[in-house]
């Protein structure tokens, strides 16, 4: 067990952000800790790392307790932090060195660690560059490059794409991706459910510092009622038409806004069919029809009754 | 390690051009404008001779006694008085043109004239009255008790001195020194800023970097000792490159004893450094508050130092002496200033031993508050 956290509560006075969190990390996962902001996810992370006091429960890393003076467990934990936590007055090579140096005293397998990491987040034509003269998408690859240089086994991302443009967002997760597959195992924060979705092989859902749900993608999306998502793109729908869909059997829900018809269906109906023999049958005109399985979004949004980013 | 965390802090610390100019360009540019307009004021503070003017007549040239006193004070190296003898309405030119700083013997009675009052008017004044004093005395002596002359003459001749000079030191007296020597103090005491930046970047709460240095498997206080050698290491140099500006470029004079100079601006710069960090250390709110606090207290210090005018340092001196001890920009200054002017350290070491004490509180402080290594809340 990478991780195992039992009974966990924090509070800040009458605030409880963590409210009895259990949860466990195996090796070589990536684990994607989603949740609105609020959720309690940097809280969780924070006293993961013993940066906070927590007022009860048990943190184990690597199978020890973790503590601040837990060098040994320390040594194999990178953190790039939700926010850009790099010195303004070193260069992109200093900053990774000089954190990079904090864990590997050896400068010879040091300077290798260093170039690989600039290579890892592709800032070598910026290496001489100070954080100031950066991009956001290039500070972010800096700053994770500063978290994971030192080759940790466990790497734990706290919304390292906050800000980040779409092209950067990509880089960062495919090299996420490539740290696990080298053997790192990843703890990733969210809100973005996209992303969430797309590297890790287990999501848990926090919400007001209580886990929702624990499972991978699948098994999140078969604990809602929900089953695919239609949308037509139709300019003539009447009122008694739409009455006519919502009563066609496996519709859950129909809504239309006067350009778009969006039919959700109940859990294992295929309404699809139903759906173009209906449109046919009353002769209504369509340009774009296309069909989505429930995403995360739609798991958050049924397990507690908000959106995700709200 | 210590390698490591120390010379990327030096690099770190070095790159930070605002703290820079605080701590060595603004002292700097400070002691140029003092010494532009400190060094006419007290450019030369050596006795230099009264010119006076004597009115040369009959009452003059009649008075063997008085051209005699006139005589003693006016030649030697010692002299008090350049006297110009001329005729009445010479002197009464040379004293309108201010040549002369008054005129002894205006024509009828021995007297003087002076068109205002000052402290070279004074010392004729003193002169004068001495003289009169005396040549009256012996007069009535004379009148009255002619056998007594002799004996009065052989008391003049073995006076005797009944307090003893000691002299406290050899330095010549100038009043500008002060002023520099407050600058310095000031320059080490802006070492807070340098002191408030390590507790910024060890303490998790703080900012984003010391939460990333707190997860790092060495000990925090480890690296902040390392980072504060750093921070020390420049705040000393720059205080040395002051002093050198100082002493060659402004020549400013600091004594023969530049071994304790140095170490007095070493005490200085951890005193600087340790009330920045303890500053940094008890003040949660953000960077600006704390550099309010710093500039606030540095400056103030400055001010009941003398820096602006020695004349709120005798009114400190004078109305509440217990704000000399407490003030580490006044120790420092008297630290300085005892050892250009005392031969005796006693005073110079009762200063560095107070200075020594608020370190240790400083330093206490700190520890007691960054040796937390786990937080309520970032």
């Amino acid at each position: 067990m990478v991780i195992s956290i039992n009974n966990l509560v924090k509070r800040y006075g009458d605030l409880v952000a963590l409210d009895h969190l259990s949860l466990e990390v195996q090796e070589g996962e990536i684990l994607g800790l989603l949740g609105p902001n609020g959720s309690g996810k940097t809280t969780a992370i924070n006293c993961i790392l013993s940066l906070l006091k927590y007022d009860k429960g048990e943190i184990r890393v690597f199978d020890r307790p973790m503590a601040p003076d837990a060098y040994d467990i320390k040594r194999n934990i990178g953190v790039v932090m939700q926010n850009v936590a790099v010195f303004n007055e070193l260069t992109v090579q200093e900053n990774i060195n000089y954190f990079c140096g904090l864990y590997v005293p050896e400068k010879e397998k040091r300077k290798q660690y260093v170039e690989e990491a600039i290579d890892f987040v592709g800032l070598g034509e910026f290496r001489k560059f100070y954080p100031k003269k950066l991009s956001g998408g290039l500070l972010r690859r800096l700053n994770i490059a500063c978290g994971i240089a030192h080759h940790p086994k466990l790497i734990i991302l706290d919304e390292p794409t906050v800000a980040v443009d779409p092209q950067s967002r990509n880089n960062i997760l495919e090299g996420i991706e490539r740290l696990n597959r080298e053997g790192a195992t990843v703890v990733y924060t969210s809100h973005y459910m996209e992303e969430v979705e797309q590297i890790c092989s287990r999501v848990v859902i926090l919400d007001k510092g209580r886990i929702i749900a624990n499972g991978n993608k699948e098994e999140l999306k078969n604990m809602i009622s929900l089953g695919e998502r239609i949308t037509v793109e139709t300019s003539v729908l009447s009122t008694g038409l739409l009455s006519a869909l919502k009563n066609m059997p496996g519709v859950e829900t129909a809504e239309y806004d006067g350009k778009q018809l969006v039919i959700k269906s109940a859990k294992g109906k295929n309404t699809l069919e139903n759906t173009l023999d209906f449109l046919k049958k009353e002769n209504i005109a369509y340009g774009r029809i296309y069909s989505e399985m429930p995403t995360l979004n739609d798991v958050f949004l049924q397990l507690t009754g908000t959106e995700l980013r709200d | 390690m210590f390698a490591h965390i120390f010379t990327n802090r030096l690099k770190c610390l070095v790159r930070n051009p605002i703290t820079l100019f605080w701590t060595l360009i603004f002292p700097i540019v400070l002691g140029c404008f003092f010494n532009l307009s400190l060094r006419n004021v007290y450019g030369d503070e050596t006795f230099s001779p009264i010119p006076v003017a004597v009115v040369n007549n009959e009452t003059y040239q009649k008075d063997a006694a008085f051209q005699t006193a006139l005589k003693s004070v006016s030649e030697g190296k010692d002299k008090i008085f350049t006297l110009t003898i001329a005729t009445k309405e010479k002197a009464e030119s040379l004293l309108a043109d201010s040549k002369v700083a008054g005129i002894l013997n205006d024509g009828t009675t021995i007297g003087m004239t002076v068109n205002h009052s000052d402290f070279n008017q004074s010392i004729l004044q003193s002169f004068l009255d001495s003289y009169l004093q005396t040549s009256s005395a012996v007069s009535s002596i004379m009148s009255q008790n002619p056998a007594a002359y002799q004996k009065m003459a052989e008391n003049l001749k073995d006076q005797t001195d009944y307090t003893k000079n000691v002299p406290i030191g050899n330095a010549s007296p100038n009043g500008a020194l002060t002023y520099f020597y407050t600058l310095i103090a000031m320059a080490c005491l802006y070492g807070c800023f340098w002191g408030m930046q390590e507790v910024t970047d060890i303490q998790a709460d703080m900012s984003q970097q010391a939460a990333r240095i707190n997860l790092v498997p060495v000990h925090k206080l480890k690296i902040f000792f390392s980072s504060l050698t750093a921070a020390f290491v420049i705040n000393f140099s720059e205080i040395l490159i002051f002093l050198a500006f100082l002493r060659y470029v402004l020549n400013v004079d600091f004594g023969p004893r530049t071994g304790f100079v140095i170490l007095t601006s070493l005490v200085g710069c951890i005193t600087g450094l340790s009330f920045g960090s303890f500053i940094s250390a008890i003040v949660k709110s953000g960077e600006g508050l704390k550099t309010g606090i710093c500039l606030a207290f540095t400056m103030t210090g400055c001010v009941l130092s003398g820096m602006m005018s020695q004349d709120i340092l005798y009114t400190v001196r004078q109305n509440a002496p217990i704000i000399e001890f407490l003030n580490p920009v006044n120790l420092l200054t008297d630290s300085f200033y005892s050892l250009y002017y005392f031969t005796s350290l006693s005073r110079y070491w009762l200063n560095i031993g107070l200075l020594c004490a608020f370190i240790i509180l400083f330093c206490t402080v700190t520890y007691l508050i960054i040796r937390r290594r786990k937080y309520a809340s970032l």
